[in-house]
């Protein structure tokens, strides 16, 4: 049934393949730049990635004003602002971001420095607060799952109040977003199997929402479909270009859902466990999916079901009757996280994960306060918060 | 026959934009009144920042409802701001009129995008939570249900808050 009303928003362009990355130069000389500053991480660098992107314009006349790989795991606003430095001073005109969440975020919250002319970036924190078109992004993601590289959306911490600050607007979307089977080969079992079930909580949230609408929807179950053919694959044999690719091409789909339908409560849970406990993202959405479909469950038994044949396939959703079906779909994300866990012994519960049950009551706190909550199907107050970390933990 | 190409200037939708200024005033004490008496506005409000000031308004010029936090309490600000720490925008007048008639709640308004929020994501989740005790208190079950995603039991505080906002409290906005 369609909604009463929608809208859909994804202008990014996607270059999706074989030697993807040698349209970089091209795609940019579109937009009328030629100087990119390129924003990677350590990790990406000793893999040898940045040395692939600085081969594959060769040729191209393009020269890569400077490259800045010092991007932490959790990027702040220092950095942002040593990194507009760099910019300016070497008169750059276009972003390369080269890495997973925190170093593509670096490079929108860079961009805003750039293109507003302020080196504050808290003062334009928030929703909406950005009116001007911003410089060309392009985003070669490193990892399968943020799906950042199609999101308007931030998260930059302010190390001076120890926040994690949300940066959305349209104005924040990449140009373009190369997905390059090389750029994923080296990624680790443990980091595959945890970033890609941060995808598959994108796209399922995205299908549970009240912002939910046929696009995101489609995108959402093309997503799964792909992470159950190939998650649990990428984990066991990590050099198959094409299972990388189709990993690739699933955070892409999964973060266009979300981007325009938005994620709920296994999210807000996920960022406030993350903020207070340090946990990473991916390994969060593991813990809270189930819980929060449980907790959804009321609400959208009739979503729930319809997922199922994205999750398990034709065959099993034609087997399941209909009452059955909104059950069997939980059943067979257990089963493919029970694969995983085997494969590389990603956490399932809190206390695994490294949480301590005085930190709590502290991510309850954090998390009511999350924008994600906002399109949930079912309200979450501090009590249902407290109880879902519990049986989280 | 000779054609003559005019500009055509916006007509004014001059009935909806006086009832979505008067649900404004409405709202707007409403809101002073029950940070005064109602424990779960009120702990919203202490949450905010002395000063901190939030208002509600119709893209591009419309009307619009000036809040101020002011000795612990929400002050209702009449014609006096025009911009806020927290900004909630509603797209065109028809979107406001819908919300404020109240034929939809400000979630599906926001999934609609018939609203859109300026400023901090974290205030205006708490915001939010604040409006919907409000609408608890304003409005009976049947139309709360329609507007809430959780539809709250009304203690006797909360009864005895809905006499008074409806006798005194709007009118007065103690």
């Amino acid at each position: 049934m369609l909604p009463s009303y929608y809208e859909y928003y994804n202008p990014v362009k996607i270059l999706s393949g074989k030697k993807a990355l040698e349209n970089l130069s091209s795609e940019l000389a579109f937009f009328g730049v030629c100087r990119p500053l390129m924003v990677t991480d350590q990790g990406v660098t000793k893999a040898g990635l940045v040395k692939l992107v600085k081969k594959s314009v060769a040729d191209s006349g393009m020269t890569i004003g400077a490259i800045f790989n010092e991007v932490p795991e959790d990027s702040s606003s220092r950095i942002v602002n040593k990194i507009a430095g760099i910019f300016r001073k070497n008169q750059c005109d276009c972003l390369i971001a080269l890495g997973g969440g925190s170093v593509i975020d670096t490079a929108k919250g860079v961009n805003i420095l750039v293109t507003e002319e302020s080196d504050d970036l808290m003062a334009f924190a928030g929703a909406e607060m950005l009116t001007t078109p911003m410089k060309p992004l392009a985003v070669i993601p490193t990892t399968s799952g943020t799906g950042s590289e199609v999101t308007g959306v931030a998260v930059i911490s302010d190390p001076d109040r120890n926040v994690k600050m949300v940066f959305t607007s349209n104005h924040l979307l990449p140009k373009i977003a190369l997905l390059d089977p090389r750029m994923t080969l080296t990624l680790p079992p443990a980091i595959t199997a945890a970033t890609g079930m941060d995808a598959l909580s994108h796209a399922v949230e995205a299908c549970l929402s009240l912002q939910k609408n046929p696009m995101s929807d489609a995108c959402a179950c093309a997503a799964i479909e792909l992470i159950r053919e190939n998650l649990v694959e990428a984990v066991k044999e990590g050099k198959d270009p094409d299972t990388r690719l189709a990993m690739a091409n699933a955070a892409v789909m999964a973060g266009a859902a979300f981007s325009n339908s938005m994620v709920g409560v296994v999210h807000a849970l996920g960022h406030a466990a993350g903020a207070i406990a340090h946990i990473p993202h991916g390994v969060a959405m593991n813990i809270f999916l189930l819980l929060g479909l449980e907790y959804n469950f009321p609400k959208c038994e009739m979503d729930i079901a319809r997922l199922l044949l994205p999750v398990a396939g034709p065959e099993i959703y034609a087997r399941t009757p209909e009452s059955r079906r909104a059950r069997k779909t939980i059943a067979q994300i257990r089963g493919m996280q029970q694969s995983l866990r085997d494969l590389c012994d990603l956490p399932m519960s809190l206390q695994l994960a490294g949480v301590s049950q005085e930190q709590l009551p502290m991510i309850a706190d954090l998390a009511i306060n999350d924008p994600a909550l906002i399109m949930n199907p079912r309200e979450m107050e501090k009590k249902d918060a407290v109880k879902l970390l519990n049986q989280a933990f | 026959m000779t054609l003559f190409y005019r500009p055509v200037k916006p007509e004014t939708k001059k009935i909806k934009r006086f009832l979505v200024r008067l649900i404004f005033v409405v709202l707007g004490r409403a809101f002073q009144s029950a940070s005064r008496h109602d424990a779960d506005i009120k702990a919203e409000v202490d949450s905010w920042d002395e000063g901190f000031t939030i208002i509600m308004r119709v893209h591009p010029s419309g009307p619009l409802m000036g809040l101020e936090k002011k000795n612990h309490r929400l002050v209702f600000r009449w014609g006096v701001l025009t911009q806020g720490n927290l900004e909630i925008i509603f797209r065109n007048l028809e979107s406001a009129f819908m919300v404020l008639t109240p034929q939809m709640g400000a979630a599906q308004a926001f999934a609609e995008r018939r609203m859109s929020v300026k400023g901090d994501l974290g205030i205006s989740m708490s915001f939010t939570r604040a409006l919907n005790a409000l609408l608890a208190v304003l409005y009976p079950r049947f139309i709360v249900k329609r507007l809430l995603k959780r539809v709250p039991v009304l203690s006797r505080k909360k009864i005895y808050l809905r006499i008074w906002l409806y006798t005194l409290g709007i009118v007065t906005g103690r």
